[in-house]
């Protein structure tokens, strides 16, 4: 263990940790444009340079690993004048275009040349110019103002795995850019902006719209997928402006994907804000949909429910509902008598014990995995951070191992190396046999693990699936307690898509006794035997399954359910609301109200609770705290916020015959999943540029 | 029939026409001493005055004139209307009744009585019901403070300005004004006149007058800056035009009354000036006055009202008195009595 | 002794006759006043009066909704929206001052990166309703338009001292 002086502070550091990073540990901040904690070290912007005692001329703390007995001083005149100097050299080329810059405010060059640069230039000679590049729809480029860190560069080649930047030229013909001129096709690709220390790479859908001090930031999470990504609301106004991430080591460490980032645009488009009832359509058909005020929209609902039995009512979450909305619903249908409630829209039949519906080891569990398992999931397109996790776990064999990966499923590139094991569920049924390849990698690794998609559960043998995923789980000792060696390890991991899957299996809005589930109820309002169905935000269902029933779509969106609904119920989305998502680990997290819901939308378990009183049926909390101590008394880890473990064992599943047909992930379009994403105009035009670009590239 | 004319309708007919004469002269000299005295006093604060409405300003009193007619008159809730209304009518009623007995010029005086004297304090006594009653009826504070304040005011000092008139009626030996004008008049001009025997007199006439007329620096009963304009607080429009012009005729009456008791009325300084018509000197000398009670009016701030009674009480009567035996025993004691010669 | 004095000032009032000596001679005094409609006095090239949005020589405008201004502003007077312009480049769709909350402190002007927002000599711009006074961009520009040569002049005279 290396000791070594900074600032005459004595620190112990681990070998192979650099100057910088052990400077940090102390609490001394040393300027920096290319190193970044997560991406290898270049050294080439210079900025770090710190005085190293017995050495003549200064040295670049953030490739410097640290030694016994060095000496450093990051507050010398040496230091000093090292930094004037290449802050100097930076600017000669960076334009002086900082008032039209929209890094300008949050900006690591006019911060770093504040505290460290010299007030005014020397140079008389004209600064260069480089072409703007084309980096597709979501990155703008102003490529005069690069400094060249390479951060973009490492970002693509290490953290995306989409080789597709570089630096062509040298000297003073250096450019960043891609090789051919093509949209940047990673589902990443927004963090380049975060990780951009100038302005060279700034967001397109926020350009030149807002500054960063007159916007309102409010921590939040994310529902375009499962992961649950920690993210900061930047609202300026009643206007969401634009996403940013937010750190969260064990889950999207400071990543999210470009859904996550560009599809808020969505949000001011397409929006329910204020209910809608349908008139009465002539010969029997059904009519318009006309404005309607709450107390008229509760009063057609009421009048329709007169008469109609318990258990021809049935409600179905969709999968941005928020814990509370699920709650509030829960118990008005159990107050009104029915046991009809469904989340999985999907068909996803999953239910029993929590272990059998998480991902049990944790994302940052990947990191310990030495044997991945990948059935009927396309991680990249339905949760892009799980994949990067993979990736980091795969491009870091040196330190954590070797890691072996295999995949049943479609072809598919995940950007790191895949055996492809088969497409079908014979190919799962052979690694369960002991006849596959990979059933010896299984057999021989530690921390085996197997991540199982919902493109393997939402099919009609899947309990069939999931019982041989159990299977293939406990036979390779996927699952185990602790034991005085090591810890334990519960390498069962479901792969959700669903923001609001896992809150809604937590709190366990599932068919009750002698209830429906969404197969049943499909078939009931087909048949005529579910008169009135209740959608919370479930778009992802066909009008058609409805047949005659009574629709009422509570929701943010004008998507499909709306389009169906006899009456409409304006929600609100998720950033507008105070709410609690349950990501795929099964770790409680709450959304904050970033700005508030357009027109007369309201927060939906209020809807639900005032809606509880006009039909005489009071829903027993008035405040979110109340609310959430139901949610508590329902299941105790609604009590627990941001915690992560495996998920009690037992069986589930059921034996069955297991199909041929080959797996397909239940992502096809990556960029539109849910009735936010599909209203964002950025999204399209990611559809248009960049899915296309790929597809014509194949 | 010719008796009824000659003797009865025509010279009603010519007293009515004189009187209309002598109102309108008043009027329009109150209008042009409220431009006189903005100019003046803008003068004196290095400020030019009304110059805009006509040339040099000098239509600005009827553009004023015309505003305050034209306004709303704002009479309030809780007043008593009728009072409300008659207080300002009294004012400027008696302001101009007054004026029956001033001679502006030998024998041009529309009421030739032998007490005018007498009339003169009588009708400018009377001028404080007008302002407590309108203290009283505007039902409102400020005015009826302001109200009592004037009662007190004018009381006090019309005690002394009787010992004033006293003692310059020892000096004439009658109360008719026209005969003490004639009283001043001699070959010596203006050394004549009265306000030098007579001058400590003088100054506490001209200071009673400011007093008796609420003008700075003894505008108590109106007080801006403290009572938010006294018992005129609640006026508006023609009844506050009326005050206004009662306020100014009276100080112009003042001043025609100082002119007749020291200054020789329409007599002219100088024997040799005696061509021109005394009503030009009889004017002139008010203009005079006037520009001192401006000037007054632009150089000190309001007294105290303890000072303003301490003044009239311990100051001006006692002294007053002390002078009105005085002048009785010099003109005993010399035997220049009137009518004893 | 002193009593008499006092005493004899105060019976021959000395001090009141000097003090009106004092106003009477100021009454000959040379005015002061400016008559203002049709005279005026003369302005700092600093006034600070009605705001001005510019535009460079060639017609453009030189706002580039850099939002400084709105950062600056003490009594939160401007309200910018902007967005990229057809040609890509950074300009306002929207630059609003409200002049009843403007407080006239000149920091805008100081923010401002491309003398772009200024305030200009004018300073008769009352109005007869309180709307005409929430300025949008339009107004501003015009404001620009009429009196940049008097503005250039004024910030040429003030370029030495800065």
């Amino acid at each position: 263990m290396p000791k070594l002086t900074i600032d005459g502070m004595d620190i112990e550091v681990e070998p192979g940790t650099s100057v910088l990073q052990a400077a940090e540990r102390l609490g001394i901040e040393i300027p920096r444009f290319c190193y970044h904690d997560r991406l290898s070290v270049p050294a080439n912007c210079r900025m770090c340079l710190v005085e190293m005692e017995r050495s003549p001329k200064p040295v670049a703390s953030c490739a410097l690993q640290a030694q016994d007995g060095m000496v450093i001083h990051t507050d010398s005149e040496m230091t000093h004048a090292a930094r004037k100097g290449v802050m100097e050299f930076l600017l000669i080329n960076h334009p002086l275009d900082c008032p039209i810059c929209d890094q300008g405010g949050e900006c690591d060059l006019q911060d770093q040349a504040m505290a460290y640069g010299f007030d005014r230039s020397r140079y008389l000679e004209n600064k260069r110019a480089v072409k703007e590049k084309n980096f597709g729809p979501l990155i703008k480029t102003f490529m005069t103002r690069c400094i060249h860190c390479t951060r973009c560069v490492r970002f693509a080649d290490e953290i995306a795995g989409v080789p597709e930047l570089g630096a062509p030229g040298r000297s003073e013909h250096m450019e960043i850019g891609t090789y051919v001129e093509q949209a940047i096709t990673s589902e990443l690709s927004g963090n380049m902006i975060d990780i951009c220390p100038v302005g060279a790479l700034t967001s397109k859908p926020y350009s030149f719209v807002a500054r960063p001090w007159e916007l309102r930031k409010t921590d939040s999470i994310d529902v375009m997928d499962a992961v649950g990504c920690n993210i900061r609301v930047d609202a300026r106004g009643g206007e969401v402006m634009r996403v940013l991430p937010r750190l969260h080591e064990d889950v999207n460490e400071e990543w999210v994907s470009d859904k996550t980032r560009f599809a808020f645009d969505g949000l001011r488009k397409r929006r329910l804000d204020r209910p809608y009832v349908r008139e009465a359509g002539t010969d029997g058909g059904r009519g318009r949909l006309h404005e309607a005020s709450w107390p008229e929209a509760f009063a057609a609902i009421a009048q329709r429910l007169e008469g109609v039995a318990g258990n021809e009512i049935a409600a179905i979450a969709g999968d941005l509902a928020d814990v509370e909305a699920m709650t509030a619903l829960k118990d008005l249908m159990t107050s009104l008598g029915s046991a009809n409630l469904d989340c999985r829209q999907d068909g996803a039949l999953l239910a029993g014990p929590r272990g059998g519906y998480l991902f049990n080891s944790g994302i940052a569990g990947i990191e310990q995995a030495d044997a991945i398992l990948i059935v009927g999931a396309n991680p990249r397109w339905e949760a892009s951070l799980v994949n990067a996790r993979i990736r980091k776990r795969w491009l870091n064999q040196a330190y954590y191992g070797p890691v072996k990966i295999g995949r049943i499923g479609d072809a598919a590139d995940l950007t790191y190396r895949v055996d492809h094991l088969g497409s079908d569920p014979a190919a799962l049924q052979a690694v369960l046999d002991g006849s596959s390849p990979f059933s010896q990698v299984l057999r021989d690794a530690k921390q085996p693990m197997i991540i199982l998609g919902m493109g393997a559960l939402a099919r009609p043998d899947g309990t069939a699936i999931l019982d041989c995923a159990r299977r293939v789980a406990e036979a390779y000792g996927m699952v185990r307690d602790a034991t005085e060696d090591e810890p334990a390890w519960n390498g069962f991991n479901v792969l959700h898509t669903a923001a609001a899957r896992v809150g809604g299996l937590d709190i366990g809005f599932l068919p009750g006794e002698g209830g429906r589930d969404i197969r049943d109820i499909l078939i009931g309002t087909r048949g005529g035997e579910i008169k009135v169905v209740w959608l919370l935000g479930a778009d992802e269902i066909a009008a058609a399954h409805f047949g005659d029933a009574f629709v009422i779509y509570q929701g943010h969106h004008g998507d499909a359910g709306a389009h169906r609904a006899d009456v409409i119920l304006p929600g609100a989305a998720y950033t507008e609301k105070a709410a609690t998502y349950v990501n795929t680990e099964g770790r409680v997290q709450r959304a904050r109200m970033a700005v508030f819901p357009p027109g007369d939308a309201r927060e939906d378990w209020k809807i639900l609770r005032a809606f509880s009183e006009v039909i005489g049926k009071r829903l027993p909390y008035d405040s979110l705290a109340a609310v959430r101590s139901r949610m508590a008394e329902i299941n105790p880890v609604f009590a627990r916020e941001d915690i992560q473990e495996a998920g009690a064992w037992g069986v589930f599943g059921s034996e069955g015959a297991l199909d041929a047909v080959p797996f397909a992930s239940s992502i096809d379009n990556f960029y539109q999943t849910d009735p936010i994403s599909r209203a964002s105009d950025t999204m399209a035009q990611c559809v248009a540029e960049i899915l296309d670009q790929a597809q014509a590239a194949e | 029939m010719e008796i009824l004319w000659n003797d009865y309708l025509w010279p009603t007919i010519v007293i009515a026409f004189f009187t209309v004469v002598v109102i309108v002269v008043v009027l329009m000299a109150v209008a042009y001493t409220t431009y006189y005295e903005r100019k003046v006093m803008g003068a004196m604060q290095l400020r030019q005055g009304p110059m805009t409405v006509g040339p040099f300003g000098l239509l600005q009193p009827f553009a004023d004139g015309l505003k305050l007619f034209a306004k709303e008159t704002i009479i309030p809730s809780g007043s008593n209307r009728v009072v409300f209304l008659l207080a300002p009518m009294l004012t400027f009623f008696l302001s101009l009744v007054a004026w029956a007995v001033i001679p502006f010029d030998q024998g041009w005086v529309l009421a030739d009585v032998n007490i005018g004297i007498l009339y003169l304090l009588a009708i400018s006594s009377m001028g404080v019901y007008g302002i407590v009653m309108a203290g009283w009826a505007s039902n409102s504070r400020y005015a009826f403070l302001g109200g009592l304040r004037s009662a007190a005011q004018m009381v006090s000092y019309e005690v002394s300005m009787g010992f004033v008139v006293v003692s310059v009626l020892l000096c004439v030996g009658s109360l008719n004004l026209s005969d003490i004008v004639m009283a001043q008049s001699g070959s010596w001009g203006f050394l004549n006149w009265y306000f030098i025997p007579l001058f400590p007199m003088f100054v506490v006439f001209f200071i009673s007058a400011l007093a008796e007329n609420n003008r700075l620096p003894f505008d108590l009963p109106e007080g801006e800056s403290e009572l938010a304009g006294g018992f005129m607080v609640e006026y508006s429009s023609a009844t506050y035009a009326m005050f206004f012009l009662g306020e100014y005729a009276n100080m112009l009456l003042m001043s025609a009354m100082l002119v007749i008791l020291f200054l020789g009325g329409w007599l002219a300084p100088f024997p040799f000036l005696e061509f021109i018509p005394g009503v030009f000197w009889f004017f002139l000398k008010i203009a005079v006055v006037l520009f001192v009670y401006i000037w007054v009016r632009a150089t000190f701030p309001r007294f105290r009202y303890d000072q303003l009674m301490r003044i009239g009480w311990k100051i001006f009567l006692p002294f007053t008195l002390f002078w009105v035996v005085l002048t009785a025993g010099v003109l005993v004691a010399f035997d220049w009595l009137p009518g004893s010669a | 002794m002193a009593f008499i004095d006092r005493a004899a000032r105060s019976l021959f009032l000395t001090e009141l006759l000097s003090g009106m000596g004092l106003t009477l001679k100021y009454l000959f005094r040379p005015k002061v006043t400016l008559n203002y409609p049709y005279e005026k006095g003369p302005l700092s090239p600093r006034f600070r009066g009605e705001h001005a949005l510019r535009r460079y020589p060639n017609g453009e405008e030189r706002c580039i909704a850099c939002k400084l201004c709105e950062a600056i502003c003490p009594a939160q007077a401007i309200t910018i929206e902007a967005e990229p312009r057809e040609d890509g480049s950074r300009r306002t769709t929207r630059y609003d001052i409200d002049m009843t909350k403007c407080i006239y402190c000149g920091l805008c002007q100081e923010a401002c990166p491309v003398d772009a927002i200024v305030e200009g000599p004018n300073f008769e711009y009352a109005t007869e309703t309180r709307e005409e006074l929430f300025y949008n961009k339009d107004k501003l520009l015009e404001n620009g338009d009429r009196w940049e040569a008097q503005i250039a002049a004024n910030i040429a005279a003030d370029a030495p001292y800065r």
